[in-house]
């Protein structure tokens, strides 16, 4: 295993002059990239090592550092390593490289992407809508989207809970006369 | 010799309770709560001794059960399906979601009371209900249809333009055909 992990990170680190390596313990290699350098250490990583499963494209809103942060994950089946890619892009203007050429699932988790943080995939095909329909506000998986103002301002203003809740536990117990146990005395009202 | 009127009564009678005995529900279940349907509808719980059991299609059922959240785009499909099924009609709103939201109170895209959108007869509360609550809950709906006081089609037909400004309101882009009763 560490031997494995070794000779990717030599391999990488050999090739992609800008790939800063970040090792954790067990199956897992992380690397952090530019955004240029993403289609070529992927098609790498497939083609040359192995790992030719995309388990997922995640996403990070860094709102302080003003960045997104996409993170590819990948799998090989002989190895049995997990290769995270790092890469991080403007938040003002986020335009990324399509790479659904390189795997085709990646189009789903582009899509998805696209619609939660608003990032642009440069020559992605696709319909415009996933999982929201008509929406028309800010992407609502970044940080500064204000989803309880949001649904206060959309839908009907919550209701309040019953203005009687009394605890259960009490009723019961009165009714049939035993002993509330002390586990349950700390979170009785 | 009977008047009219007493003769409605006792047909009505008669009709209600043929009405309570056959509540088919109808399988599209919304949310998490739908988890609670199987057990309901299964050996353990039977719920069909009631009369109440699937129905495939919206035209074949007499209840539409929402369990749980609705998201505006489930809404659509609801507000469709809700339309196209046949008087006698009622709706039940199942878990906390349907009531104020529940633990979705603050989503951006689920609705908060389903009252505002759809004629709801009974509401189960829990998060989610268990089966017994479930039952409960059918009983309850038996019991308004035999009093007659399940009139929730009868409301969405009067009020229609209420319920339709609030279904709008969270639909912006509305596509689906105006009903016409
Ligand atoms: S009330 Fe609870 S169980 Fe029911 S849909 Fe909402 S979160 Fe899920």
């Amino acid at each position: 295993m560490e031997e494995l992990k070794k000779n990717i990170v030599n391999k990488i680190t050999g090739h992609f002059a800008d790939a800063a390596v970040k090792a954790y313990d067990g199956n897992r290699v992380d690397f952090t990239v530019k955004k240029e350098t993403i289609p070529a250490i992927l098609f790498y990583l497939k083609d040359e090592m192995g790992y030719n499963h995309l388990s997922h494209i995640s996403c990070v809103d860094w709102i302080e550092e003003k960045e997104f942060e996409l993170i590819f994950i990948l799998w090989s089946y002989t190895d049995h390593i997990k290769v995270f890619v790092h890469t991080r892009i403007d938040r003002e203007n986020p335009v990324m490289d399509n790479i659904d050429m390189i795997w085709r699932q990646a189009n789903t988790y582009e899509r998805e992407i696209k619609e939660m943080y608003g990032i642009h995939f440069e020559g992605l095909e696709a319909p415009e809508e996933f999982l929201l329909e008509d929406w028309q506000d800010m992407p609502p998986m970044r940080r500064d989207f204000d989803t309880e103002a949001y649904a206060r301002k959309t839908f009907w203003d919550r209701r309040e809970a019953r203005a009687d809740a009394q605890d259960v536990r009490e009723t019961i117990t009165k009714r049939t006369g035993e002993e509330l146990p002390d586990v349950a005395k700390k979170y009785t009202r | 010799m009977i008047n009219d009127k007493e003769s409605q009564k006792i047909v009505d009678i008669i009709q209600n309770f043929a009405r309570k005995h056959s509540l088919w529900v109808l399988a599209y279940g919304t949310g998490c709560g739908a988890i609670e349907i199987p057990p309901t509808m299964t050996s353990r719980y039977d719920a069909e001794r009631l009369g109440v059991r699937g129905a495939a299609t919206p035209r074949q059922a007499d209840v539409l059960l929402i369990t749980g959240y609705l998201t505006t785009k489930t809404l659509k499909r609801v507000i469709r399906v809700y339309e196209q099924m046949q008087d006698p009609k009622y709706v039940i709103g199942f878990g906390s979601c349907t009531i104020n939201g529940g633990m979705y109170f603050d989503s951006y895209n689920t609705i908060k009371a389903l009252d505002r959108y759809l004629p709801v007869d009974v509401y189960i509360n829990g998060c989610m209900p268990r089966p017994e609550a479930v039952l409960k809950g059918f009983a309850k709906l038996q019991e308004l249809i035999q009093a007659g006081k399940a009139d929730g089609s009868k409301k969405y037909k009067e009020n229609l333009e209420w319920y339709r400004a609030n279904q709008k309101e969270v639909i912006p882009v509305w596509r689906m055909p105006e009903f016409n009763w």
